[in-house]
């Protein structure tokens, strides 16, 4: 969760607007790429669910790993848009990994097919 | 109307008083319509605070909502203002959930424990510190404050006071009446869920006493932000009160509220067996 530890009386934190982060170890970053499956648009949270081929085995299936994102309305204020990516486009994203090993994180940035930074980048990223 | 021998136009008195009544009514607007434009000039008189606001410790998030490194030192400097000092029953309640809360983390630190449900509550009171974007609607009767995550908050300023105690419960939101001293909005909120949240136990709540009472002073300090100070008190859960004060920025990056807490929609953290969970595909 966002805000465990700081002992934020008062402050509500995710878990009244959507959920726990805490799942998700934002001391670890991964860089995934692949090819977009799908881009989820959706309340409460938008997702990508994106396949990344096995870098030492090029005739491995891919694996499909699914990384979250913030709500819409919060994406659109960075730059977003619901049709930023469409299926088979080719993205490299950084992510805070899961803690259980799943393939699934949370996403720091997006690199889109054109090698640009999707949206505005932030400053959590530095 | 009738002629009278003389040829002049006279009335009879009962409809001659309606005639001078609607003939006034336009030279000279009285009732509803003069209670209108003495609104028109009691409104103008407040401050406005028109626009869309968000907590400072929310700016620069990235795609993921992680914060930034002036986002974390910010919410650092709330929770270190913000240390209650429980009376010893409400301590030791404290103490408790605290032991279970550390205990369930490090049980299964990659699943952590859920709080409540549903996921997508609005946040309790004062709200005014969640994520999300905020509104505040001021009129002479009234000050609403409403968040993108679901929360709608009604202060009173029409002069009146609180509901007699036969007439309240605890609310997620409570009862708050307010009042204008200048440009600052004072506001006097009893009645909210018997309970404090705090951040360092996992979303768990503190229980608080019936006496908990909340003060909050809330101003424009210039076009860019507003300041809200909070007063908590408990004479039962406290042994003084708490003070803190938070600030909100306006939002430059958009220009309308959109509702974000729709977890019906497509929820893949999901709670389960009391722990939140991650569907991956």
């Amino acid at each position: 969760m966002v805000l465990i530890g700081i002992g934020s009386l008062l402050l509500a934190n995710s878990a009244f607007a959507h959920h726990s982060r805490s799942m998700f170890d934002q001391t670890k970053q991964i860089t995934l790429t692949g090819t977009v499956k799908e881009f989820q648009w959706t309340n409460p949270h938008c997702w990508i669910q994106v396949l990344v081929p096995d870098p030492d085995n090029a005739q491995a299936a891919p694996v499909e790993w699914g990384v979250e994102m913030g709500a819409p309305v919060e994406l659109m204020r960075k730059g977003w848009k619901p049709r930023s990516l469409s299926p088979g486009d080719k993205v490299t994203i950084l992510i805070n990994p899961l803690r259980d090993g799943q393939h699934a994180g949370l996403v720091l940035s997006v690199t889109g097919p054109d090698g640009k930074i999707l949206g505005r980048p932030a400053e959590a990223i530095k | 109307m009738i002629a009278n021998l003389t040829g002049r136009i006279v009335m009879r008195p009962a409809k001659s008083a309606i005639v001078i009544a609607l003939l006034f009514s336009f030279l000279y607007p009285t009732g509803a319509q003069t209670s209108s434009k003495k609104r028109v000039e009691v409104f103008a008189k407040l401050p406005d605070w028109s626009g869309i606001w968000e907590l400072d410790a929310f700016v620069g998030q990235a795609d993921g909502q992680q914060f930034s490194a002036e986002g974390q030192r910010r919410l650092k400097e709330y929770a270190a203002a913000l240390r209650p000092s429980f009376t010893p029953p409400y301590q030791a309640a404290y103490d408790e959930i605290r032991k279970k809360v550390e205990e369930a983390v490090a049980a299964d630190p990659a699943h952590p424990p859920a709080t409540h449900q549903p996921l997508c509550e609005a946040p309790p009171f004062p709200a005014t510190s969640s994520p999300g974007m905020f509104e505040w609607r001021v009129t002479p009767e009234e000050t609403t404050f409403i968040s993108t995550v679901g929360a709608v908050r009604h202060i009173y300023t029409d002069g009146r006071s609180h509901p007699p105690n036969d007439e309240l419960w605890p609310t997620l939101m409570g009862d708050s009446i307010g009042h204008w001293e200048g440009d600052t909005l004072v506001v006097d909120t009893i009645a909210t869920r018997k309970r404090l949240y705090m951040g360092e136990l996992s979303g768990f709540f503190v229980p608080m006493s019936d006496q908990l009472h909340f003060t909050e002073r809330i101003r424009m300090v210039h076009h860019e932000q507003m300041q809200i100070d909070y007063m908590v008190e408990d004479s039962v859960a406290l042994t003084k009160p708490i003070h803190m004060t938070i600030t909100h920025v306006r939002v430059t990056d958009f220009n309308r509220m959109v509702e974000e807490t729709d977890c019906e929609e497509n929820e893949r953290d999901p709670i389960v067996d009391g722990r939140f969970r991650t569907v991956v595909h």
